[in-house]
């Protein structure tokens, strides 16, 4: 689904993002993890081509992102707040994105239905300003809106960031289970080392902007990576 | 504790990012303050002699005093505009183990630290050395002056607590409306002349202390009153307070039909009427559909035959100043959310074309309120029809390129007024197009032919940059996406 080769991102001398090559296979569940500063988020915009990449491609579906738009239909993320329309009521952003995806109010309204429980009656009907909303909310219209429109990517950047632990299990559920129906493949960078292991089927490790660990053997992961953060 | 605060003040000052990036900026304003001041003091040195020669008056203390509550109406107004509040810098402090009282009158003296101290300064200080001390003596010079600095000074206090509490509520609109009817309705149509009522307090002062006392318990009292209402409404919920959705199902229809961009145009509406910012440059349009009044039935503009060249530039003005000063900073209004157009698909092309259409509205919507200016000739309606067309095919284009040089991000729910947020070289050199490029069409064909032919090339050249907007439009959108990169970090502020 996603392949990536030679990519380098470089700000004047200090290399951030040195990745020499990364194949995500479809509907796989990939996790990105790494102390602060080591280029998780780096790469994730790289490859929405929100950052330029000083050398080297990633390609989405045999399209190379930097140079066609047609990837964007089929890939949904949220990253931060700048992903967001802050001045919108969710409502009215969802009815937004609606249109933009075109796709009919009943999808929509399925759609949100599946995130009923993690909202938890503090998201729809309200009459608040997405910027007026407390962070773990705003966290979770991202997330909704990220997997709105079918796509077949969806990449999210911290996703448990801020939510309390009941809306983080609700999260994970629903992760795991659109993952399940819908073939999505989701890219998930964490510091929640137990959340990530649990969801995802392969974890790479990023350090200095360089892949140290691939982990794909599901019963080790944990061990591995509390041995490399010291936890 | 004070000395720690103004440190720490001047600290943000030097190192705040739009410090760094725009020296330039701030030479040239600070520059600009001080040419603007030193005409204020040139003003205050030969008010005497403007009163005497300018309006054929005899007594200029007489005159000056009875107009001088115009002067302090005027003030209301500038001030209502231009003064800032220090709300902002409160959330900065609150959590601090300093009293709220020291926080506070910290807060309250550094913003009485403005050019808008100054300006009753500049102008009357001369004005009572020149005038008044000779024909009256020091002492009533002195006292005179104090009770007119006063009353302005007391006016900051007065504002620091009335925008606090009714900025952009209905009531502060109310008032300022009838601010507004009180200084035209006396002056310009003398229904009823509130310059005698205040007249008397200036006049006793140049022979009593009583009113200066007066004053000054006046000025303490306001100081008191926007310190009391900053105390009481130092918490955090108070003071930024969340706002409610405002105008939740509004839209233009007609956008509707034009499938994603007219959404983003939509969106745009929503982003428009939604921050304080663009919320002012809104007003300020409806306000300027008023600026033809300034003009048209002005005798120093009335010509013989035709009409005065000046015309072009106000009819530029009125059919679209909205999109004249919104457009300047094009894509910064969008800076908080860039990343969202960049990942959505089509989504640059379709929010220029949004924009567009937008521009196209709103000078269209000016354009038609602005024809009962017919009253003054046909004239008129004949250059605002020319200028119209000649905005919306060659102005708005211009615009557009321009803007995009370096776009920067700024907070939109800040004030417009002083708020250089989003403004670069390229907001000024812009300035040039928008006003040399109608005369450039326009001047060749009225000096060589008539003026009508001027007025003809204007349209004409307009009707091309329409016929030509499809290709013209797509040029912003390439450049853009070139851009793209550079234009997203400099939004998220990195590097």
């Amino acid at each position: 689904m996603i392949q990536i080769q030679n990519l380098r991102k470089q700000y004047k001398a200090a290399v951030v993002l040195d990745v020499a090559s990364l194949e995500i296979p479809k509907a796989e569940c990939f996790g990105l993890v790494g102390n602060n500063g080591a280029g998780k988020t780096t790469l994730f915009r790289i490859i929405l081509d929100l950052v330029r990449a000083t050398s080297g491609s990633v390609v989405i579906d045999g399209e190379d992102v930097s140079k066609s738009e047609d990837w964007k239909s089929k890939v949904g993320a949220y990253l931060d707040e700048h992903m967001l329309l802050a001045y919108l009521t969710a409502d009215e952003y969802f009815e937004t994105l609606r249109k933009i995806y075109s796709i009919s109010v009943e999808d929509l309204a399925l759609h949100l239905a599946k995130f009923d429980e993690l909202f938890n009656g503090e998201i729809r009907g309200k009459k608040k300003y997405l910027r007026d909303l407390s962070k773990g909310n705003i966290k979770k219209v991202g997330v909704a809106a990220a997997m709105m429109g079918n796509p077949q990517v969806v990449m999210l950047d911290e996703p448990f960031e801020n939510l309390d632990p009941s809306s983080q299990n609700r999260l994970k559920k629903l992760i795991l289970q659109e993952k399940e129906h819908a073939q999505i493949t989701f890219l998930i960078s964490s510091h929640d080392l137990n959340h990530v292991t649990e969801i995802c089927d392969r974890i790479v490790l990023l350090e200095k902007g360089m892949i140290v660990k691939d982990l794909n053997e599901k019963s080790s992961m944990i061990a591995e990576l509390n041995e490399y953060f010291g936890t | 504790m004070m000395l720690q605060l103004i440190k720490l003040e001047l600290t943000k000052t030097m190192r705040s990012t739009s410090f760094a990036k725009s020296v330039l900026v701030g030479i040239f304003l600070g520059f600009l303050a001080i040419i603007l001041l030193s005409y204020l003091l040139i003003l205050g040195i030969f008010l005497k002699e403007i009163i005497e020669k300018g309006f054929n008056q005899t007594d200029a203390y007489e005159f000056l005093s009875a107009n001088l509550v115009y002067f302090f109406l005027t003030e209301f107004m500038y001030r209502y505009f231009t003064q800032q509040l220090p709300v902002i810098e409160l959330e900065r402090f609150l959590h601090l183990p300093i009293k709220k009282s020291r926080i506070i009158n910290f807060l309250l003296l550094r913003s009485f630290i403005s050019p808008l101290t100054l300006i009753a300064v500049l102008i009357f200080t001369p004005f009572a050395f020149k005038e008044i001390m000779p024909r009256f003596g020091d002492a009533a010079g002195w006292s005179w002056l104090m009770c007119v600095l006063l009353t302005s000074w007391s006016l900051h206090w007065v504002m620091l607590w009335f925008k606090q509490k009714f900025e952009d509520s209905f009531t502060g609109l109310a008032v300022i409306f009838i601010v507004l009817l009180l200084g035209v309705g006396s002056n310009y149509y003398g229904w009823f002349n509130i310059g005698e009522l205040v007249k008397p307090i200036f006049d006793w002062s140049l022979t009593s202390v009583i009113p200066i006392v007066f004053m000054v318990l006046v000025f303490a009292l306001l100081y008191r009153l926007a310190y009391t209402y900053y105390r009481n409404n130092a918490y955090l919920e108070d003071l930024s307070k969340e706002e409610n959705v405002r105008f939740a199902n509004s839209s233009f229809g007609i956008l509707n039909r034009f499938g994603l961009a007219g959404e983003l145009a939509n969106l745009e509406w929503k982003l428009i009427i939604r921050h304080k910012k663009s919320r002012t440059y809104l007003m300020l349009a409806g306000f300027f559909l008023l600026y033809g009044l300034i003009f048209y039935n002005n005798p120093g503009f009335q010509s013989e035959e035709g009409f005065s060249h000046m015309f072009i530039f106000v009819g530029t003005f009125i059919t679209s100043i909205f999109m004249l000063q919104y457009g300047q900073m094009f894509l910064s209004w969008n800076s908080a959310n860039f990343d969202f157009f960049l990942k959505t698909r089509g989504g640059v092309e379709a929010l220029v074309k949004g924009k567009y259409m937008l521009f196209v509205l709103t000078s269209a919507i000016s354009f038609i309120a602005s024809v009962p200016y017919v009253y003054f000739g046909w004239d008129i309606l004949l250059i605002h029809i020319c200028t119209f067309l000649f905005n919306m095919g060659v102005v708005i284009h211009l615009v557009i390129y321009f803007s995009l040089w370096k776009p920067k991000p700024m907070d939109l729910n800040k004030g417009a007024m002083f708020n250089y947020e989003g403004v670069g070289i390229a907001q000024f050199l812009m300035m040039l197009p928008i006003f040399l490029g109608p005369y450039a069409v326009y001047f060749p064909f009225a000096l060589l032919i008539n003026q009508y032919a001027g007025l003809a090339a204007l349209a004409i050249a307009g009707l091309i940059g329409i016929v030509a907007s499809p290709y013209l439009s797509s040029l912003p959108v390439k450049k853009i996406l070139k851009n793209r990169y550079e234009i997203s970090s400099a939004f998220r502020q990195e590097i």
